[in-house]
């Protein structure tokens, strides 16, 4: 990992090559994902299967989206540790809250989208205004959160609403709708954070706080808005979770702090802030997924599967890397 | 998420605080023969109570112990899935002076040494279910385990009378190494012989009972065998938004031996017509296992007789082929997680899950 923040540190410093190093990231987390898919073609052809595929896509569409929100809050040189908080209290409130009627749905995630804009604008007050450590303010707000999936929930699971199931567990054309929410969402972020002013403004205060108050930028603003978005995605995803799995438990955030970071971090983001990459995270999130399946295919022993990802993981960040002095040195 | 821990355990001792005021009294039958004629008081201690099946575990233990008008006073406090708070719990019990400790020692050997000094000083100590090491008459007064291999013989047997000539099977369970897992393995291998082949990776597959991590197991074993002709789980519940898995990727549901839960009850009503191969066996998911625990608890404390039983074994439950001991059974009226098997009546189980 070291070597992907130290080489995204020289390219933010390098104004000139951006344009390429976004290529490169992308290519890079694509052609591992590429190789993966030839690897596990070969050894294990039943994890690409169709069948394989289409029922773990939707868990890599939820690594996708909460990984989009780590990004917002990364690329502002934070972290977001509130995030299983904030699933957990996303799947509690789409599941205890309409008790199985689909009409009292629309409400619960209104309900859902009210906690997470207050816990991501608690998040952002804490880290931009009172300068807080951002590690020590959402590890708090994370607590707060699962106070309040306790308050709902009393940590037990409640079944789903078929409405619900059929929105987030459904499949149209084939592919589950996940996959379509999580495509959606990442247009959105790519769209907003290249595409427009405010996108843009948003990377260079990530990338220079200090000087996007010289330039007479809201630095704060825009510094609340990435926790606050980044909330909001944890909360579509929490919602999907509910609908995917027919009866969540209360702490199905716990997995995902991880895999967010992961697929940031392979997706070529540097974590001191800065450019961000949604497309090639959502990819990693892929490749991050499909090693899971590929590893429980292998049919090795639970120590070896652990091993297996560990080792892929390393090497598709090895790979990054060794790509980048190739291009350093011409 | 040793962070989270805080909060989830103030949020939790609310619950159960809300939880022992809701729960009214039970009706009072005759003196049961455990209960003696001292006074006394106990304190049932959780190591982690935050779900349905412990609530409803808890539920159990305290309408236990309302059977027998000798225990003039319970406690009930809850660990949190904290080794220090567990430890904790059981000494200041001990410190305020309560008689009898009935304890669900979650996190094994670490607690022995409270139990231990709990024990010296002159307490009724019972843990359950989880075993702590140490030894009985030495570190605590009686020790009431569940037999899982028992559990693993009776699915075996189960499987021998409808899979006859052998066939695939496989085996989830949670956490990687959980002895629970293992020693139902062990019972299975017992009664299965070479014919019945286990398609998981050995011990079992790994699902830390967890339904969405189930769901990526399933779907990975499922592609990659193309024959299962029996699935075996111990915690059942969690299996249910998985086994659609089979249906998308165009398979009948096969066969499945595990324990009991409301949910699983009525997804197979609603799903065995259109699965022809899809038959249901349960026994019974050990809710009543605390049962066992409290009354040797009471007896000892009360000098009541002690109970025959040493060794909680589950009873068989559902049987969708023979319908004995009973068929499957949905409420669907009720909470999905909620176990009928429980000796606790259903709307008393409903209550203590707070649905």
């Amino acid at each position: 990992m070291a070597n992907g923040v130290s080489m995204l540190d020289n390219m933010q410093t390098n104004g000139v090559r951006l344009p390429v190093a976004l290529a490169r990231s992308f290519v890079t987390v694509s052609l591992s994902t590429l190789l993966l898919l030839a690897v596990c073609a070969f050894y294990a052809p039943s994890s690409v299967s169709w069948g394989a595929l289409s029922g773990s896509l939707p868990f890599a569409a939820i690594i996708a989206i909460v990984g989009l929100g780590q990004l917002l809050v990364v690329q502002q040189g934070g972290v977001d540790l509130s995030l299983p908080g904030a699933v957990s209290l996303a799947v509690v409130v789409a599941t205890h809250y309409p008790q199985q009627q689909n009409e009292l749905l629309w409400q619960a995630v209104l309900v859902a989208a009210g906690f997470a804009v207050a816990a991501g604008l608690l998040n952002g007050v804490l880290v931009s205004i009172f300068k807080l450590n951002a590690i020590i303010a959402t590890i708090g707000t994370n607590a707060l959160l699962y106070s309040g999936v306790f308050a709902v929930s009393g940590g037990v699971p409640s079944i789903t609403t078929p409405l619900l199931a059929d929105i987030a567990g459904g499949t149209t054309a084939g592919l589950p709708h996940s996959v379509y929410f999580a495509t959606a969402l990442m247009l959105l972020v790519a769209f907003v954070l290249k595409k427009t002013v405010i996108g843009r403004r948003f990377e260079a205060i990530g990338a220079s706080p200090l000087a996007g108050r010289a330039a007479g930028l809201r630095v704060r603003l825009h510094q609340v808005m990435a926790y606050v978005l980044a909330q909001l995605l944890y909360c579509v995803a929490g919602i999907l979770i509910a609908g995917i799995t027919r009866e969540p438990t209360a702490f199905q955030g716990d997995s995902l702090l991880l895999p967010s970071v992961a697929v940031v971090v392979l997706g070529g983001t540097s974590l001191l802030g800065g450019r961000g990459f949604p497309v090639s995270t959502v990819v990693a999130a892929f490749f991050l997924n499909q090693l899971s399946q590929f590893a429980l295919a292998v049919g090795v022993p639970f120590s070896a599967q652990t091993i297996i990802q560990a080792l892929a993981l390393g090497f598709g960040i090895g790979v990054y890397s060794i790509r980048w002095r190739i291009g350093s040195g011409k | 998420m040793k962070h989270s821990t805080l909060a989830k355990g103030m949020a939790l001792s609310v619950a159960a605080l809300a939880m022992s005021v809701g729960f009214g009294s039970v009706a009072k039958a005759e003196v049961p023969s455990w209960c003696g004629p001292k006074k006394a008081t106990l304190a049932l201690l959780d190591g982690y109570g935050g779900n349905s099946w412990r609530q409803v575990t808890t539920a159990s233990g305290k309408q236990t112990i309302e059977l027998c008008p000798s225990i003039t006073k319970y406690e009930y406090a809850d660990g949190q899935g904290d080794t220090q708070k567990s430890i904790s719990d059981i000494k200041s019990m001990a410190a305020k002076g309560i008689d009898a400790l009935v304890v669900f020692g979650d996190a094994g050997p670490a607690v022995l040494p409270a139990i231990t000094s709990a024990f010296k000083a002159g307490k009724v100590v019972v843990p359950y279910r989880v075993n702590v090491g140490g030894k009985e008459g030495v570190n605590y007064s009686k020790f009431i385990g569940s037999s899982f291999e028992n559990d693993g013989e009776t699915w075996g047997k189960w499987i021998k009378t409808n899979l006859p000539k052998g066939g695939n099977i496989l085996f989830l369970s949670g956490p990687a190494g959980n002895s629970q897992g293992i020693d139902e393995l062990k019972g299975m291998k017992k009664v299965l012989g070479k014919e019945y082949v286990f398609v998981n990776p050995e011990p079992f597959g790994v699902t830390n009972w967890d339904p969405a991590l189930t769901q990526k197991v399933l779907t990975a074993e499922i592609a990659k065998n193309a024959k299962i002709d029996v699935i075996v789980s111990d915690f059942g519940p969690s299996l249910v938004g998985a086994l659609p898995q089979f249906t998308k990727q165009g398979k009948s549901i096969p066969a499945l031996a595990t324990s009991d839960g409301n949910s699983l009850g009525c997804f197979w009503q609603e799903n065995h017509a259109s699965n022809p191969d899809f038959k249901l066996f349960t026994v019974a998911t050990g809710n009543d296992n605390v049962r066992l625990a409290v009354e040797w608890a009471v007896a000892l404390a009360t000098g009541g007789e002690k109970p025959k039983e040493e060794i909680f074994k589950a009873p068989a439950f559902e049987d969708s082929v023979s319908g004995s001991p009973k068929s499957v059974q949905c409420r669907k009226d009720l909470p999905g997680a909620i176990y009928l098997s429980s000796e606790l009546p259903a709307e008393a189980q409903a209550k203590a899950v707070g649905q």
